[in-house]
């Protein structure tokens, strides 16, 4: 079979004009390639990778939630239709996240790291590379499309190594394309070179260490460790050579990209190829920053995607035209990115069926970052770690931590407890778990001369020019449209009370007929807790 | 660490025997735990949190050193009964005195000690310059440039990833920011370039430079002799580790080019040189400094003390001059300090007080976000830029930030100053140049009016657009004060019923009736809203600014709806910026030269400041408030202050 291999790889790579092959070509190469190729590794079980994709500032919630439908039975959202295709290897979660609200900052650290609060731990990524990265080049990737936020610093990392500390981030493509395929440890000359360096640089090290107080102590560790890790590196790195079917300097390096969407699919492409020559086997990668003030001009969009998120706020059809163009742009980004990782045969199946990506959020609602219904996806079956292809929406709010500690605990991270969290999510292989059931109750409207209380489901409107609007439907009546302001809005956390049971009360007014509620006076779970609470995060 | 708590007790005893006081005020730790528990506990701790601070995960019984910053905070807002909130309980004048009084005798009234030793890495910049200074030449992107794109033209800071700031919010504090397999890479790739291009034939320049040699342009590697091999070798390595190298280790390493000759011998040459260039005495400050054994507080040695006032002052390694100083010992004298410090600010390379320490202290960095033409982004930039270098070089008084009649104007930004921007020198552009960026000409402003000082410039005045950015900036950069991050669940600004349009002004004096918010928006909206006069591009709407580019000019011109008067938190009241410029003059002079002090300090010593640093700030503090002191007296201070100078070493341990 390893013949077809390299008839196709002649045919592609030394072809007609004799051209180093782009990027984009490989994939059709690989697809056409045998699904008998050997997997790189070379051994009977592919490794299994670990991607996560960070789409910053929340969501347009009625945009993007599924209401209704159930584990095996449900219909994807508008927001969702980008990436509706693979609905087969997706698994999306509902109710992610916990109380509260959550400024930018508490946002991006929650995403990896299981709770805002968990300054001093690793995120979750780091743990897993920790855990899987072992022989392969590169431990792990961590990526970024935007400069720092220097004004709110904490809202440029997703990933964080021992003790919590922020990591580096690096956004171009063309230097992770060098770091990967154009990497001089690839040459057995430059190895043993770097090998005899280490070897010096180790000696001297080791006389500093003899007459080093302890702060210098803890210094030098720091530097002997990347001694210890590259010289690991160089064994990683000749067993990669060896084990990789396309030789590195046959991919042409990527052209400079001209706009953001040329960049973010450079880097994807990236990533894909980086994972399935097992380059390494974890990465993250952030669309933006979170509180991203990015304009996206190339799709005639020209304010900045912060403001657009307050889209209560800041409401106009055409702000929030704008913001949804953003976030289909960042969903199209998802797709690119699972298309890409099934583009790639590995083993006896893609990329992606050996692979676990994690898509998503660290707020729900981008205007009142209601840290609840946290967008969240998983694809890919991780090699049988997932059951994809479901709905689940859990019964109770479910802290990200549960989700981290399930992921890593999958994939061998010995660990009980993470962040916050001392219980695995459950569910995610097709294990049973606590799920969301609707139950019955009655509806009604009361009225007096100038109160109106109503019992129903509160929803928001799906309408985009009354983008501001609530409704409170009602069994066999027309739904009672709800008008309030940002701060009743904001007070009584409508955003958390959407698609549930509740006894609204408020002033009563009308409009063309139609019965309208102004200010909110009291609010009341039907079935949940009334008051989700101010706690911040 | 028994030895730390040492001043702390001190500074308890002379607390105690002050009759007075002790008598008259409870400072037990039960009585402040009761203190902290009916007035604080409620909003900061165990259930609600708010601003992320929660009085129960901190003892007041331990009075750790590493709760300073909190309790520098929470003394902070008790004391200028920012807290409680109006609408809660309040404590008495003698609960809020006791508490006033515990923080100092545990947090203030410590005796002034050096930080502990700890070698740390070259910062990206530092690393760069000290490369060049090293080569004698700058390792450069090899891209083609042109005026208007934006290329990083260094390969070290393209390739290199961004260092995220420490916790002193420099990122010269590398302290949380260790090496990386991915900047390990880097370095050596670094290293292999410069030396492929040092021993590069056709330009001996850098290499004659290290030999104190002769070899002519046309040189072959058979020319260079083992004797000038070992000459390389020597001052390289010297340079490179910024102190000499031991005969020993010297030794050890010219061994190895024994009997080579020709390509052989510049192999090993090289080899040995990236060698130094990876080592840990190379990447890092400090790691090599000599240690006087058994003395816990020292003096740092000389070599180290020139390290630390290059680094300061030019971001760079020491030069010839320093290096021989601290050879001979002399430069540990307070004397020579002074003339060095002299000497080096005029040098071109303190420059990077400007583009490094300013920028980062100021954020500068905003203003690249302003200006979508490059030209502009460069002249209007360059404007604060150069200003500042002009009083930290030029002997300028610290309070000149705030209020000085030179600026630093071109072509492109004198339409900010309509009545004396005919003194500027004419710049004619070169034929067939369409578009140049002309360079800043120093300007007295004698007619101006609503200019003057760093708070009006109009990239200042841009990258903070709208009263409350504005107003915040100031509040944090220039008057030091610390505000919490912003509640998460903000209630939004107003609106009234009615059909009645609120201005953003009222709005916002809505919104601080709210308790809360007034705790942070009382001091931010009046700083903010006296910039009302200068549009979001920072041109002043009460001046003809018809020579400003076409996209600064606002359609809103004349003052008929600007109201840019305010009252302080302190009672104080101002009609314009101009007032409000004088109030920052006379009585919030000294927050502004404490500010300043402290962000110079923390940038010099490469960390955030602790309590023992307080002696030191109030000490330069006071002097240059007296004596209307200069930016040089600023940094010549903090170069001959006691945490400069001298550091802790924790007992080595012999392995």
């Amino acid at each position: 079979m390893t013949r077809n291999w390299s008839i196709n790889r002649r045919t592609f790579l030394r072809g007609a004009a004799g051209a180093m092959m782009p990027l984009p070509f490989l994939n059709l190469m690989e697809a056409s390639a045998d699904s008998g190729v050997t997997n790189l590794a070379g051994e009977n079980t592919p490794p299994v990778r670990f991607m996560s994709l960070y789409k910053p500032n929340g969501v347009h919630p009625p945009s993007w939630n599924i209401n209704g439908g159930t584990e095996n039975d449900f219909r994807m959202s508008p927001l969702m239709a980008p990436f509706s295709q693979h609905k087969d290897d997706l698994l999306i979660l509902d109710n992610m996240g916990d109380f509260g609200f959550s400024s930018h900052a508490n946002s991006t650290r929650r995403f990896l790291s299981g709770h805002h609060q968990n300054t001093r731990e690793a995120s979750m990524d780091q743990l897993i590379a920790e855990q899987i990265g072992g022989d392969t080049a590169h431990r792990s990737l961590e990526l970024t499309t935007e400069g720092l936020f220097t004004g709110q610093i904490g809202c440029s990392y997703i990933s964080y190594g021992p003790d919590g500390a922020r990591l580096p981030r690096e956004s171009d493509p063309q230097l992770i394309f060098d770091r990967l395929f154009r990497n001089p440890l690839d040459i057995p000359s430059k190895r043993a070179e770097m090998t005899s360096l280490l070897d010096r640089v180790r000696d001297d090290a080791d006389s500093l260490m003899r007459k080093a107080g302890s702060e210098d102590k803890d210094t030098l560790d720091e530097y002997l460790t990347v001694v210890r890790d590259t010289e690991k590196r160089i064994e990683m790195m000749h067993k990669g050579t060896n084990r990789s079917p396309i030789k590195f300097e046959d991919i042409q390096r990527p052209p400079l990209a001209t706009n953001l969407d040329e960049q973010v699919n450079t880097m994807i492409d990236l990533i894909a190829l980086a994972l399935w020559t097992d380059s390494t086997r974890c990465a993250t990668y952030m669309l933006g920053n979170s509180n991203s003030r990015m304009i996206f001009d190339f799709l005639g969009v020209k304010e900045q995607h912060h403001y657009l998120s307050h889209f209560f706020r800041n409401f106009s059809r055409e702000n929030i035209d704008g913001l949804l163009k953003i976030s289909l742009w960042h969903m199209e980004k998802f797709d690119y990115l699972l298309t890409k990782l099934k583009s790639y045969k590995d083993h006896n199946g893609t990329l992606l069926d050996h692979s676990v990506v994690l898509f998503g959020s660290g707020m729900g609602h981008s205007d009142n970052h209601t840290a609840q219904r946290i967008p969240t996806i998983l694809a890919g079956q991780g090699g049988g770690m997932l059951k994809t292809g479901r709905y689940l929406r859990y019964a109770e709010n479910q802290e990200l931590g549960n989700l981290h500690l399930a992921l890593m605990q999958s994939f061998g991270v010995p660990l009980d407890s993470y962040a916050n969290s001392g219980a695995p999510l459950q569910g995610l292989d097709g294990s049973p778990f606590n799920e969301y059931r609707e139950r019955p109750f009655d509806s009604w409207i009361k009225l007096t001369s100038n109160k109106i209380t109503v019992q129903g489901r509160l929803v928001m409107s799906e309408n985009l020019d009354e983008a501001k609007t609530f409704y409170m439907e009602v069994a066999d009546k027309d739904p009672v449209r709800v008008d309030v302001s940002f701060r009743d809005f904001h007070d009584f956390n409508l955003a958390y009370h959407v698609g549930t049971p509740i006894i609204l009360e408020g002033n009563r007014d009308e409009k063309n007929g139609q019965l309208l509620m102004t200010k909110v006076s009291e609010l009341k779970s039907v079935f949940g807790k009334s008051q989700p609470g101010k706690q911040r995060g | 660490m028994p030895k730390r708590t040492l001043p702390l007790l001190k500074a308890a005893f002379t607390f105690l025997l002050a009759p007075g006081l002790a008598f008259s005020l409870d400072t037990t730790p039960e009585a402040m735990n009761r203190f902290v528990e009916q007035y604080c506990i409620q909003c900061h701790g165990g259930e609600t949190v708010k601003g992320k601070v929660d009085f129960t995960t901190i003892s007041m019984a331990a009075a750790s050193e590493d709760d300073y910053d909190f309790w520098q905070l929470a003394a902070e807002v008790v004391e200028y009964e920012d807290m409680p909130p109006e609408d809660e309980k309040q404590p008495s004048p003698e609960e809020r005195a006791a508490f006033q009084a515990w923080y100092e005798t545990h947090y203030v009234e410590v005796e002034a000690a050096p930080g502990v030793f700890k070698p740390r890495r070259l910062s990206t910049p530092e690393y760069r310059h000290t490369m060049r200074s090293l080569f004698g030449f700058d390792l450069e992107n090899n891209v083609q440039k042109a005026e208007q794109t934006a290329v990083e033209p260094s390969l070290i800071l393209k390739l290199m990833p961004t260092d995220p700031p420490g916790e002193s919010g420099f990122i010269n504090d590398t302290h949380a920011a260790p090496i990386s397999t991915v900047i390990w890479d880097q370095y050596a790739y670094f290293s292999e370039v410069a030396l492929i291009r040092l021993f590069s034939r056709g330009r001996p320049q850098s290499l004659n430079t290290l030999l104190d040699g002769d070899l002519p342009k046309n040189y072959k590697h058979e020319d260079i002799t083992p004797e000038m091999g070992e000459s390389i070798l020597r001052n390289f390595a010297t340079k490179a580790y910024r102190r000499p190298v031991s005969e020993e280790e010297f030794e050890n390493m010219a061994t190895r080019l024994d009997g080579l000759s020709g390509a052989k011998l510049v192999k090993a040459l090289k080899f040995e040189m990236q060698t130094i260039l990876m080592s840990p005495g190379f990447l890092y400050r400090g790691m090599r400094m000599e240690k006087q054994p058994g003395k816990r507080q020292q003096e740092v040695d000389t070599y180290e003390l020139a390290e630390r006032l290059s680094y300061f002052l030019w971001e760079d390694s020491p030069d010839e001059e320093l290096f021989s100083l601290a050879a001979n010992g002399t430069l540990s004298d307070p004397k020579i300090i002074e003339e060095q410090v002299d000497r080096m600010l005029k040098s071109p390379r303190a420059r990077t007080l400007a583009d490094s320490f300013a920028t980062q202290w100021l954020a500068l960095d905003e203003i690249d976000d302003v200006y979508n033409d490059p030209y502009q982004l460069i002249s209007f930039k360059s404007q604060p830029l150069d200003f500042l270098n002009y009083l930290f070089t030029e002997e300028r008084p610290v309070m000149e930030m705030i209020d000085s009649d030179v600026t630093f104007t071109s072509h492109v930004t004198a339409g900010a100053y309509p009545k004396d921007r005919k003194k500027l020198e004419k710049h004619v552009k070169p034929k067939g140049i369409e578009k140049q960026v002309a360079p800043n000409q120093k300007l007295i402003l004698e007619n101006t009016e609503g200019r003057g000082g760093l708070l009006t410039m109009p990239a200042i005045l841009a990258m903070n657009h709208g009263p409350i950015i504005r107003g915040t900036w100031t509040l944090r950069r220039i008057l030091g004060e610390h505000l919490g991050e912003p509640p998460a669940d903000i209630p939004p600004i107003q609106t009234v019923g009615g059909g009645k349009k609120l201005s953003f002004r009222e709005q916002f004096e809505m919104h601080r009736d709210n308790a809360t918010c007034a705790r942070c928006h009382d001091k931010i909206d009046p700083l903010g809203f006296a910039f009302e006069a200068y549009n979001e591009k920072g041109a002043y709407l009460l001046s003809d600014n018809s020579s400003l580019p076409k996209e600064m000019q606002s359609k809103k011109q004349g003052n008929a709806e600007i109201d840019t008067a305010g009252k302080l938190p302190t009672g104080e009241t101002f009609e314009d910026f101009e007032a409000l410029k004088q109030i920052f003059m006379t009585s919030r002079r000294e927050d502004i030269v404490r500010n300043t002090v402290k962000q110079t300090l923390s940038y010099a010593l490469c960390r955030k400041l602790e309590a023992y640093d307080g002696p030191t700030v109030d000490a330069i503090t006071a002097k240059l408030v007296e004596t209307d002191g200069t930016w040089q007296d600023l940094f010549t201070e903090i170069a001959k202050s006691l945490p400069f100078r001298q550091t802790i070493i924790t007992a080595t341990k012999e392995s």
